[in-house]
């Protein structure tokens, strides 16, 4: 039997994607390893000062604060990313990888929350993430959007970023 | 068969090093299926009696003897085709609980394109002309079939049939068509009275059986916009009809009022697919793309016969490519066309019961494929597919092949759409929703934004109306199994 570890289903053992929530199987046991927070924080990659301007590109309408490294991700070229951490063997992949940011310490699920630019409105939708989307402290219902504004902090988990929006 | 008249080994569909044992197997098999009386289909008895002499042959070790004696070198099996065949683990692993294993079956022409003769075509369009067909639907397919008949080759066969309550042959099956005149007869389909799909399909059925030669594409399209009521049994058989003549049924269902889980069915019994199209302006694209692919098939059909195992079932199968479809859990399947240019990828998902395990390998397919192809005028071999897995104390720590990953990866979408479909029909609608929510979180990851909107509106529909919006159910369904044939998308970073 292989418990799937997002939705706690049991699937036949050689089973390889999850028959009720569609999660790959395999590779699983990859989550249950322990690793300190500060693995993550030496193994932080270096980021050159001059490069994570808050609005860089032009065309970028907001900006991802990250609080506790302090990097800011700039959101532009589309109008709508995931947000979540790649772990190996998925085949689903996040638009924004925040596994170099302590996403995995700060339980940020693989797929956790979208957010997206639509009529002016920045919105942000938990998609059933197993600890939260939070805005400024209040847990979003999983699935349903939410508008979001300047400085609002959001925490995935436990991993707090600052929504700075361009005017 | 022309000249090359198959042997007794091909009749029976066995190889020549195939055992007493399987020479009887495979006539029992085959005289269950065309015993003359329990078929009447036209053509059938004639089968009927060449199998029964080949056994009759074969089976009589003397006369075996000197038949083989007879016999040219075999064709060398290698020839034409190309197939492989890869399971998702190199090894079972004893455990008390059944166990899965997957397995890819990928199938194809040996040679280029370029080098095979195209087919001629013996293809009957069978038309939906019932009163909901009126206006913009019956004016696309009539400048559809306007536009195929001018399409046609000087070698290729068509008809046409109409049918609502009853059936009409508007052009005949022949090759010395006058193109005017088909023209004008199309021109003149008027709509009306209601739609009972038997009766096309065995007018249909008629035509194509008229040309009916190994050497053609033989195949009935069928377009259709509603339900058929209480004929549902009958289609089926003369489908499972069809498939005995190696005539292949693809179904086109416009809107959203038709049946997709019975034109499904009636498709895949003879290795065809249905297609669903959303908006009449798409009738005319869609048929001549439907057109184009039968002009490219290498063979009509790939059957797989295989002798039922006790301890291993087989639990679900698809058809991932040329174009994706279910297949029928039934024996013989029917896997489907090769294209000329697309090998064939089917998936199969064995279960493993723990009984299984007590020896030290455990056989999960034992069987032959039979392909038909029909730019060549001898019969193909049949190709012997067993495959047997060894049972290990441990798993493998092997990585799954990628291909099976990937294949994998895109069905589990179309197999999450299928089950909040089965849960919502057995009244289980939260889970059908959660589904469907499920399934809207992996279409988002994947860039598929607006089919992820879908999933979740009809997610919504579900939990507050316990139903599918008319055409949510279709939208996800076909546009998921569009996706198994698609590159994955590039991802955005």
């Amino acid at each position: 039997m292989i418990v799937c570890t997002n939705c706690k289903h049991d699937n036949m053992d050689g089973a390889m994607f999850c028959a009720e929530c569609g999660a790959q199987l395999l590779g699983q046991d990859l989550t249950t390893q322990n690793i300190s927070t500060e693995e993550f924080r030496s193994s932080l990659p270096r980021v050159d000062q001059d490069s994570y301007q808050p609005f860089d590109g032009r065309d970028a309408w907001g900006s991802l604060h990250l609080l506790d490294t302090g990097q800011v991700l700039p959101l532009s070229a589309r109008n709508e990313f995931t947000l979540g951490r790649v772990s190996e063997g998925q085949p689903i992949m996040p638009d924004i990888d925040l596994s170099p940011y302590q996403a995995y310490a700060g339980g940020v699920s693989r797929l956790h929350a979208v957010i997206k630019q639509s009529g002016g409105r920045i919105l942000l939708m938990d998609l059933g993430s197993a600890n939260g989307t939070y805005i400024n402290g209040k847990r979003l219902q999983a699935n349903v959007e939410q508008a979001l504004n300047h400085g609002d902090i959001v925490a995935l988990g436990k991993l707090k970023i600052q929504i700075l929006v361009k005017n | 068969m022309g000249l090359n008249k198959p042997d007794h080994y091909q009749i029976l569909g066995i190889l020549r090093d195939a055992s007493q044992e399987d020479i009887k197997r495979a006539y029992f098999e085959a005289a269950q299926r065309l015993h003359p009386d329990k078929n009447v289909a036209a053509g059938e008895t004639e089968i009927f009696l060449d199998i029964q002499q080949a056994y009759e042959v074969l089976s009589n070790p003397r006369r075996k003897t000197m038949y083989d004696a007879t016999l040219p070198p075999e064709i060398e099996t290698h020839g034409v085709v190309k197939h492989e065949f890869i399971l998702s683990r190199p090894n079972l692993v004893k455990l008390a609980e059944p166990q899965l294993v997957y397995g890819l079956l990928e199938i194809g022409s040996r040679e280029g394109p370029d080098k095979i003769p195209a087919p001629p075509l013996n293809i009957c369009l069978v038309l939906d002309r019932s009163t909901s067909m009126q206006g913009e639907k019956m004016d696309m397919v009539k400048a559809a079939a306007t536009q195929l008949i001018r399409s046609l080759r000087p070698q290729d066969v068509f008809s046409v049939v109409a049918f609502s309550d009853k059936a009409e042959v508007i052009i005949p099956a022949a090759i010395n068509w006058e193109m005017k005149k088909q023209e004008a007869r199309i021109q003149f389909m008027q709509t009306s009275g209601a739609t009972e799909i038997f009766q096309g399909l065995d007018a249909g059925l008629q035509e194509v059986c008229r040309s009916l030669n190994p050497s053609r594409v033989n195949h009935i399209i069928l377009l259709t916009d509603g339900h058929t009521y209480g004929d549902e049994q009958a289609c089926l058989q003369l489908a499972d009809s069809a498939a005995r003549q190696n005539i292949g049924i693809t179904g086109l269902g416009v809107g959203n009022e038709w049946n997709d889980i019975f034109l499904d069915a009636l498709a895949s019994r003879t290795g065809g697919s249905s297609v669903y199209i959303s908006k009449p302006k798409d009738i005319q694209r869609i048929l001549v793309d439907k057109f184009n692919a039968l002009a490219s098939t290498f063979a009509d059909d790939v059957i797989l016969e295989y002798k039922v195992q006790k301890h291993v079932r087989i639990n679900y199968a698809f058809r991932l490519q040329p174009e994706g479809g279910t297949v029928q859990l039934e024996n013989p399947m029917h896997l489907g066309p090769i294209s000329r240019e697309v090998p064939l990828h089917f998936l199969i998902e064995f279960v493993v019961d723990p009984s299984a395990l007590e020896q030290d390998h455990v056989t999960l397919l034992d069987g032959a494929l039979k392909i038909s192809v029909a730019a060549l005028p001898t019969p193909v071999p049949p190709i012997r597919l067993r495959i047997v897995c060894d049972v290990d104390a441990k798993p493998s720590s092997e990585p799954p092949p990628t291909r099976i990953l990937s294949a994998l990866s895109k069905l589990t979408l179309y197999r999450m759409q299928e089950r909040a479909r089965t849960a919502a029909d057995e009244g289980q609608y939260s889970s059908a929703a959660r589904h469907l929510q499920n399934l809207a979180t992996h279409l988002l990851s994947q860039g598929q934004n607006s089919l992820a909107k879908t999933a979740l509106m009809e997610a919504d529909n579900i939990e507050r109306m316990h139903a599918f919006s008319a055409s949510g159910n279709k939208d996800i369904k076909y546009s998921t199994r569009a996706l198994l044939l698609s590159a994955p998308k590039e991802k955005a970073r």
